[in-house]
């Protein structure tokens, strides 16, 4: 009983255990709101990949192929809950009603990359058949802009003055200055076997602004622009003569259950490759996940490189906790003498020093997941109320086309980290524990 | 007669420093009998310390062997020292040497907490309230329960020391010059209340001391000499 009223004691005693207490505390807090935001991040990053491409993507999809064809195997298996097809192609556009945006194109188009450039990635799609598939209507839906709202929603690529359409993000349309009936010349190019060979052949047409999309999802955002498929097929299909009626470069696939993602995928793959002729190519069939896995292991790379940062922070508190209790020890050695007379052994002196290490390390734990998980919580509403009151933006959502500052509290990380640092505790307090065990009691009895 | 209840047959105690020897006990002979009040008279450097923490076991002989009742002790492995040393052995040093973040209740009471587990001493934690109240009651310290060592004259601490080497309720007292650092006054209050607990219980004493006086007192005067009791 004596180690533990002892050491709570010698703990409570000593205010400069307290700072030992706050650095764990600290280190503990800081890894769970930074890595919750991280978290929070990259789960909203993959949610709206996966909106915007769908679960499954198969791509490198062979001109002469029939999508119908295609469509029939894909369905056919059994977690597959809709196909679409689509035509992504890339090119540049131009208008001649464009009003560019006076000074930083950036600060127009809230950061959103890509946006302000005439680059673009076309991405031909069915709206019929895309709504089962990705949230391509949701994202129509989110413009309130009067002016860049598509007229009717349930059919948003409708040809306007007997010209296809175009629907842009709001960024790309406020960077460049146009809104809805706007003309917008659209050039790209496609190889083309001539006499001498393949050679790359330029395409163009005009389209209209049919009105906006807002995914909220940046790297979307800036570059994509919807038209629809048929317009696309007349675009690009004209100049080769093998493509197929139906010719889809890519199919969007959604599936039942998001967690047979990979063995749906792969058997897909299986199944389109089945009877695959010798020498060519077989068809992609990617995850959103894989598909996009630079972007999501960058922000995974980030978020591993501020837990080791962070960790940091939780090594100094040890130190703390290895210096509070050497001093400690060295101021106790009567205490040892005492406690030996008393009856104590040499591994109960060891104990009650390295419960007053794991005192100090499970009190500022237990703060510090507290503090922590409570911060994270409340971290949007603390940043709206900074913003409010003083006007200062702590997380700048905006630069990351966030409409709140996301979180996700994994509590297998938080019993990670609470875990660390009391094992951390345990193993700084150690050493002085240790050497307490190791004082000759008749020391300080002989030398007063 | 009957048997001692604490003795040291044929003890040696030897300190190296650097690679001299330095003897401090030499070959020692000495028993206690229960309830006996034993004055231990010796000049400074004689070795008396040293026989009070071999016969304590907080020290082990160099040779010879120390027996409780009768059995031998000195060779028992650490925890049963620990053990047979708090349950059976009470030491008052004289620099009281109580533990300064305590209240004078507590550092009683954590005489009773040596042998215990949490559960098993919370179950007992009345009983050990009442008998540490007692104990302070007895060395005239009611009013000074929640008053910390800082807190306490020389003469209150060493009541407090007395109080928590009574607590576990022991055999044996050692004490190291329990009144060297009194004045006379509190010192005689204090012998005073050495003797009464004598006295009153079976508990043997020895009392380590230079004043011929309070020796004089006891029921028994061993000299130690250079390391070796005067016949």
């Amino acid at each position: 009983m004596y180690r533990y009223f002892l050491a709570i004691r010698y703990v409570l005693s000593r205010r400069v255990n307290l700072l030992g207490m706050i650095g764990v505390s600290l280190g503990v807090w800081a890894l769970i709101v930074v890595v919750a935001i991280f978290s929070g991040y990259l789960t909203e990053v993959k949610k709206r990949l996966i909106g915007a491409t769908s679960d499954i993507g198969a791509t490198l999809i062979p001109e002469d192929t029939a999508y119908v064809d295609l469509a029939v195997e894909i369905e056919a298996d059994p977690n597959v809950a809709a196909c679409s097809p689509r035509i992504v192609w890339y090119g540049v556009s131009y208008s001649p009603d464009a009003e560019p945006a006076r000074g930083n194109g950036q600060l127009n188009t809230n950061g959103i990359p890509g946006a302000s450039d005439d680059f673009i990635a076309l991405l031909g799609v069915d709206p019929t058949i895309e709504k089962n598939v990705t949230a391509m209507t949701e994202w129509i839906e989110n413009v309130d802009d009067p002016d860049l709202r598509v007229a009717d929603a349930s059919r948003p690529l409708a040809e306007l003055d007997g010209e296809p359409t175009l629907v842009l993000s709001t960024a790309r349309a406020k960077a460049h200055g146009l809104s809805r009936g706007d003309r917008v010349h659209v050039s790209s190019g496609v190889m083309h076997e001539g006499r001498a060979g393949e050679a790359l052949e330029l395409v163009e047409g005009w389209f209209r602004v049919g009105g906006c999309f807002d995914s909220e999802f940046a790297v979307f955002d800036g570059f994509h622009v919807y038209a629809h498929i048929d317009a696309m097929r007349a675009l690009l299909g004209a100049k080769s003569s093998n493509k197929s009626e139906t010719w889809v470069n890519e199919i969007a696939i959604r599936v039942k259950d998001a967690r047979e993602t990979v063995k749906t995928s792969q058997r897909i793959r299986r199944r389109l490759n089945r009877d695959l002729p010798p020498f060519r190519n077989p068809i992609r069939v990617r995850t959103a996940e894989q598909a996009n896995s630079q972007e999501i292991l960058s922000i995974d790379h980030q978020r591993s490189l501020m837990q080791l940062v962070l960790y940091v922070i939780m090594i100094v508190a040890a130190f703390l906790v290895f210096a509070t209790l050497s001093m400690m020890v060295t101021e106790k050695t009567h205490d040892i003498g005492i406690l030996t007379a008393l009856g104590a052994t040499p591994r109960g002196v060891t104990f009650v020093f390295l419960a007053c290490g794991l005192t100090i390390s499970i009190t500022g734990a237990v703060l510090g997941v507290l503090t922590g998980c409570v911060s994270a919580i409340y971290t949007d509403a603390f940043n709206t109320l900074m913003k409010d009151w003083f006007d200062v933006d702590l997380f700048p959502t905006a630069i990351y086309n966030l409409t709140h500052v996301p979180c996700e509290l994994d509590p297998v990380w938080i019993a990670t980290v609470a875990g660390s640092a009391i094992g951390l505790g345990l193993v700084v307090s150690g050493i002085p524990a240790w050497r307490a065990g190791r004082h000759d009691p008749l020391e300080s009895l002989r030398n007063e | 007669m009957t048997d001692p209840i604490l003795s040291a047959e044929g003890v040696t105690k030897t300190y190296r420093v650097g690679k001299r020897e330095i003897p401090v006990l030499r070959g020692v002979d000495f028993e206690m009998q229960p309830g006996e009040m034993v004055a231990l008279l010796g000049a400074s450097g004689a070795g008396k310390s040293t026989l009070l923490h071999v016969l304590g076991l907080l020290d082990p002989p160099t040779e010879g062997r120390v027996r409780f009742e009768d059995q031998s002790v000195s060779d028992l492995p650490g925890p049963k020292r620990a053990k047979l040393r708090h349950r059976e052995i009470g030491f008052v040093f004289q620099f009281y040497h109580l533990i300064p973040e305590l209240t004078a209740l507590q550092n009683v009471k954590l005489g009773t907490m040596m042998d215990q587990g949490p559960l098993a001493w919370l179950g007992e934690r009345k009983q050990h309230d009442q008998d540490a109240r007692a104990l302070l009651d007895r060395v005239g310290l009611t009013e000074r329960l929640t008053h910390r060592p800082d807190e306490l004259s020389g003469g209150e601490r060493q009541r407090v020391a007395i109080a928590r080497a009574l607590v576990a309720n022991p055999r044996v007292i050692l004490a190291d010059e329990p009144t060297g650092n009194l004045d006379s006054s509190t010192s005689e209050s204090v012998l005073e209340l050495l003797f009464e607990i004598n006295r009153e219980s079976n508990i043997a004493f020895l009392l380590v001391t230079h004043d011929e006086g309070l020796a004089a007192r006891c029921d028994r005067i061993v000299r130690l000499r250079d390391g070796v009791i005067d016949a």
